[in-house]
């Protein structure tokens, strides 16, 4: 009977495993591979035959042209991950400790534009941005503009790019930093004024520390999925908000495809996230580890 | 055995064959009617299933084909898009087999060695007589018509006439820095191209090294005071006529639309020479339905159908008898002037042997 019973209980965990690893492998590793493959000429689109090669990969090291465009995307993505959490921060403060019966329904009205197309609030920035959008108009019928002056540099610019990404993610980033302040332990900050903190310094030594396991979720939320954004500065950046993944994007779907070179550039930007992301990680671990 | 009766034997294959026995066999004995036969036979001798066409956007409109559906009352072709070149290849590679889908004349080469597609019989193709022979040259690769020339324009600067005061005729106006940030390229590698014309290089197409990097420093250097590449006709017009652009890389098609929102616009054929280029309808490789891709692009050809492209896209049409109703068009476009397309009057499209090297110099320009 115990026999049966621990031979089943074996079944069970690579049972309940098995599919998200099959889907895991199947979709994720497997992908991969075949990139990687065509990074090295394993695969080509052309049907010739070609001999394996790192040319692709010596290439892209050599080549500053690529480098250069990755590290103004990590600095487009850096300054868009500050300023949403710098902006997400307060409200999900305000949602999580301010005592309001409503916050469930202020949370839903935060998150209302992940209702619509994220096309479709791309697209609604181009209304206002544009020579004659709203915010040209304003000016104009200010007297702070002429109409053959517009601010031109509000769309198609890598400013136009920021601020709509902003836009999309605060929404989205504001959720983690909420679950942790809504999961912080209230006594520790009436421990805090009990012992004469003042509501800075409560904040500055509890409650921040504190959640900060969901800002940096929230950071990484919003970095991860913008350092390789190709389709908001397509449609908003013009030639100046061009960014790292619209070169992947190009390089894999326009003019004269160049997937050896595409497949480089895309591996580049998976392993630089993906260090990233387990510099955060242990850095996270230590915190938490520091903090039991 | 010509070209035709080669394509119908092709057609009756073994398994066509059996189901022509098994088909007349049953009517002989169900029906007992000596015509059944020949009308089992009448039936699969048909091409079956709808044709497949792999087009442009905007291609798919009926009045284009409309001459096709009168043929073939009740079969309507089944479209597919393609984006570009690239993406038609990536699509047949995958295993798409459409029966008809249009390159453009710069890669009647590439394809026709791709092993994708086959000639046309130029037999089967009542209105070949009335294309631009120009054209029709353009097509053929190895003696062999690969390309039914339909489509066609130029690559030329369209500009708001007033805002935009040119100094010169020249491809210059893609970097006046007088409209620095209302400016707009085509984001394609034929900006390499024209870049080597205003350089006055002997072979734009075909560029050496050298010539290549010179081209790519100009774009480089240029490239601050320009707002937009533009991938998307319907974005660069929309932006045009926001008048967030003033001056465009552009097709005469861009220059109909903006006229048509009311817009002071030109169309400028640089004096170092406009590109121009070549829509070609090709043959998927083994095609069941042979008799109706030929019928397709011959309904393509038609006076009807050309007429109605130049009326309405504003792109020229190979069939040199069709003309469009504006005589604004007909100045923009050349019509009156067969050789228009061609040198010494335009640079037309072409096999690039190093199109590689200016697509990874041109994905560089974006890059930089």
């Amino acid at each position: 009977m115990a026999g049966r019973r621990r031979k089943r209980l074996d079944l069970t965990t690579p049972g309940l495993l098995g599919l998200p690893l099959a889907w895991l492998v199947a979709f994720f590793l497997v992908p991969i591979g075949i990139v990687g493959a065509y990074s090295i000429d394993v695969f080509s689109i052309y049907p010739a035959k070609h001999p394996v090669t790192l040319a692709g990969w010596d290439d892209f090291v050599h080549s500053t042209v690529y480098l250069k465009l990755f590290w103004k995307s990590v600095r487009m993505s850096l300054v868009v991950s500050v300023l949403v959490v710098l902006l997400a921060y307060p409200v999900a403060y305000y949602l999580a400790l301010s005592g309001t019966k409503r916050k469930y329904i202020l949370l839903l009205i935060l998150i209302a534009p992940f209702l619509t197309s994220y096309l479709l609030r791309v697209l609604a920035w181009k209304v206002i941005l544009g020579s004659n959008g709203v915010v040209n108009s304003f000016l104009y019928w200010l007297g702070i503009r002429a109409h053959d002056d517009p601010v031109s540099q509000l769309l198609y610019s890598r400013f136009a790019v920021m601020l709509v990404l902003v836009y999309v993610w605060l929404p989205f980033v504001a959720l983690p930093i909420f679950v942790s302040l809504e999961s912080l332990d209230r006594s520790l900050l009436e421990a805090a004024t009990d012992l004469y903190a003042s509501r800075w310094q409560a904040f500055r030594r509890v409650t921040l520390p504190l959640s900060m396991p969901g800002v940096i979720a929230a950071f990484l939320f919003v970095f991860i999925p913008t350092v390789g954004e190709f389709v908001t500065p397509s449609l908003v950046g013009g030639t100046s908000g061009y960014m790292y993944g619209n070169q992947i994007s190009d390089l894999f779907g326009t003019g004269f495809p160049d997937w050896r070179t595409g497949s480089v550039l895309a591996l580049f930007l998976l392993a630089v996230v993906a260090v990233l992301t387990g510099v955060f990680a242990r850095f996270l671990g230590m915190r938490q580890a520091g903090a039991r | 055995m010509s070209e035709g009766e080669e394509l119908f034997e092709r057609r009756v294959s073994r398994e066509d064959f059996l189901k022509l026995t098994a088909a007349a066999g049953a009517a002989g004995v169900i029906a007992g009617r000596a015509g059944a036969a020949d009308a089992a036979l009448a039936r699969l001798a048909k091409e079956s299933g709808r044709l497949q066409v792999m087009d442009w956007a905007g291609y798919e409109v009926k009045s284009l084909w409309a001459p096709y559906l009168k043929k073939y009352p009740g079969e309507k072709p089944k479209f597919t898009f393609m984006t570009n070149e690239a993406n038609a290849f990536a699509k047949l590679r995958a295993g798409f087999k459409p029966d008809v889908f249009r390159p453009y004349v710069g890669y009647v080469r590439d394809f026709a060695e791709s092993g994708f597609v086959q000639p046309w019989d130029p037999k089967l193709i009542t209105i070949l007589k009335n294309l631009n022979p120009i054209m029709v040259k353009a097509g053929q690769y190895n003696g062999k018509q690969y390309g039914i020339p339909n489509d066609w324009g130029f690559d030329a600067i369209l500009y708001r006439t007033d805002k935009v005061h040119p100094t010169a005729k020249s491809w210059s106006l893609l970097f006046d820095k007088r409209y620095s940030g209302k400016i707009a390229w085509y984001d394609d590698l034929n900006q390499l191209v024209w870049a080597g014309y205003y350089l006055g290089f002997k072979q734009p197409y075909n560029q050496t090294d050298d010539e290549l990097k010179r081209s790519q420093k100009l774009l480089i250097s240029k490239k601050k005071m320009v707002r937009m590449f533009w991938s998307s006709e319907t974005d660069m017009q929309n932006a045009f006529a926001s008048g967030d652009l003033w001056i465009a890389y552009a097709w005469p098609a861009d220059w109909v639309a903006m006229k048509a929102k009311g817009l002071k616009v030109a169309y400028m054929h640089p004096r170092e020479g406009p590109l121009s280029w070549i829509g070609m309808l090709m043959l998927g490789k083994g095609t069941p339905r042979p008799q109706h891709a030929h019928a397709y692009a011959d309904a393509w050809s038609s006076v009807q159908s050309s007429s109605w492209l130049e009326n309405n896209y504003g792109y020229g049409a190979a069939n040199t008898k069709a003309r469009p109703t504006s005589s604004d068009l007909l100045k923009v476009l050349k019509l009156t002037d067969p050789n228009a397309v061609r040198e010494p009057k335009a640079h037309i499209d072409r096999y690039m042997p190093r199109r590689a090297v200016y697509a990874r110099l041109w994905q560089e320009v974006k890059a930089s």
